[in-house]
């Protein structure tokens, strides 16, 4: 089991309490941890619910009021049970589930957000993927007719000096803005041949 | 000698008479409302736009061969054509020519792959792209342009008051009486020449990596011109004020930066190429 196999079998045993759940968290300290933290959420709930609890006379009073203006009916013949009948003493699993579920979540997104984060194209990632994708757009344009495809490997051997060109002026000077903005139209110019060269007509 | 003579000219009749037959016309006719997009993708042939009387598009198609098609679709206010290659096409035989009507205020997106595109007298945006294809925009106004070519000439003549942006990676791009809030061309190797005056306000930016930028302006020009060659040369025919102080060096003869005109209503004016020659001339008068 791995750390995203143990995080979903906690919605179904927030305890951990399984023989593959024990063996993961025994020998994974960041789910430990976040074991460690459910249970102490599942914990804090229960407590919530027994200290805020109001002494009865309170809701006697509270229902005295309501019946004297009028606002409590008869009530109608339940065509289900109640919630409280339906759930009686383990009524308090509900909210504690669902606040286990949203710690559940808060944990998995803040685990993803720096895989996420490490996928957002930057200079470098175009620049290699830019030079990576030359052998794909040379079989692409094969098919185009003899002219066309001389045109468009002679824009590629441009557009790739360009880029050349326009790093070398970049590791010169590193803090020049406009250097910077020149590599950057380069290497949009050759996503847009690349853009091109996809876009051919097909019979 | 007389039946070889008669043959031949019998044989090219045939041959002419077939072309003729070859080849088919339809027309279309669309009802939109106003501002309509219409879009046309033909791969190989040319398209032209013009504005219709009404709220009628109009398309006029001529296919030169049993290879191709046209297909036509209406979405509510979105006309779509497009050329559709059967098995066998090439560029010969998948050849459609249009001539489309549209109303002035309609948004239109263009792609031709090898052919023509060519757009007039409209107030919608328009978008042209193709790989191998020339483009001409001309007495546009209120309206966006946007233009993606490969190797295909661009040439805009008479374009107001809204956003350019053109994309060329090795054609030429020819502006004249060109304006608007935002100008911006980039190329890889073609050349940039702008003759026009830079209207009162706006940005301008020419900008190409290894091809020459020259711009003919008048000398009553209102501008913030600032022009930089890293491995070329630049020329400046038109006497600026001068700035003393840019964020890239002024070395003389890659680089200079100044004002002329009004300064209070001025365009910014930014040529930038890395190889390539830059010249801002000054437009004779009788111009």
């Amino acid at each position: 089991m791995n750390c995203v196999e143990l995080q979903q079998s906690l919605a179904n045993t927030e305890d951990a309490s399984t023989a593959e759940q024990r063996a993961h968290v025994k020998g994974c300290p960041a789910c430990a941890a976040l074991v460690k933290e459910l249970n102490v959420i599942v914990a804090a709930a229960g407590e919530l619910r027994e200290a805020d609890e109001p002494s009865p006379r309170v809701w006697n009073s509270i229902e005295a009021a309501l019946r004297q203006e009028g606002l409590i009916r008869p009530a109608p013949h339940p065509l289900e049970p109640s919630f409280s009948g339906r759930w009686g003493a383990f009524g308090w699993l509900v909210p504690a589930m669902a606040m286990l579920l949203i710690a559940l979540g808060i944990y998995l997104r803040r685990e993803q957000a720096p895989r996420e984060l490490a996928h957002q194209p930057t200079l470098a990632t175009s620049a290699a993927a830019a030079d990576l994708s030359d052998d794909d757009f040379l079989q692409e344009i094969a098919a185009n007719t003899p002219t066309m495809k001389v045109q468009y490997e002679e824009n590629l051997r441009r557009v790739n000096e360009s880029i050349r060109e326009a790093e070398g002026l970049v590791r010169e000077s590193p803090y020049d803005g406009e250097a910077r903005q020149s590599l950057l139209d380069a290497y949009q110019q050759k996503s847009m041949l690349f853009e091109m060269a996809m876009d051919r007509p097909l019979p | 000698m007389f039946s070889a003579r008669a043959a031949k000219l019998v044989t090219l009749g045939v041959v002419v008479a077939g072309t003729l037959i070859a080849e088919t016309k339809k027309e279309y006719h669309f009802s939109v409302g106003a501002k309509a997009g219409i879009s046309v993708n033909n791969p190989y042939g040319s398209i032209s736009v013009k504005p219709s009387l009404n709220n009628t598009v109009v398309v006029d198609a001529v296919l030169h061969s049993d290879k191709v098609e046209v297909d036509n679709n209406q979405t509510g206010n979105r006309v779509d054509i497009q050329s559709h290659l059967l098995p066998g096409a090439d560029a010969d035989s998948g050849r459609v020519d249009y001539e489309i009507w549209v109303p002035a205020d309609a948004s239109i997106t263009l792609h031709c792959s090898d052919g023509s595109l060519r757009a007039e007298k409209l107030h919608g945006d328009v978008t042209l792209e193709g790989a191998g294809a020339a483009v001409d925009v001309r007495d546009v106004s209120d309206g966006h342009v946007h233009v993606r070519t490969m190797n295909g000439a661009v040439n805009l003549d008479n374009i107001q008051n809204g956003h350019v942006e053109v994309n060329s990676l090795s054609g030429d791009v020819t502006m004249r009486s060109v304006t608007g809030p935002l100008v911006q061309v980039v190329s890889t190797s073609g050349r940039i020449n702008y003759i026009g005056d830079f209207g009162n306000s706006g940005e301008y930016r020419l900008t190409s990596h290894s091809g020459d930028i020259e711009a003919t302006i008048p000398e009553w020009t209102s501008a913030d011109v600032s022009a930089r060659s890293v491995r070329g040369e630049v020329h400046d025919d038109i006497p600026l004020q001068p700035k003393t102080h840019t964020w890239f060096p002024l070395d003389k003869g890659r680089a200079f930066a100044g004002t002329m005109g009004r300064v209070a209503m001025s365009s910014t004016v930014i040529l930038r190429t890395f190889s390539g020659k830059i010249h801002l001339r000054k437009r004779p008068e009788k111009q």
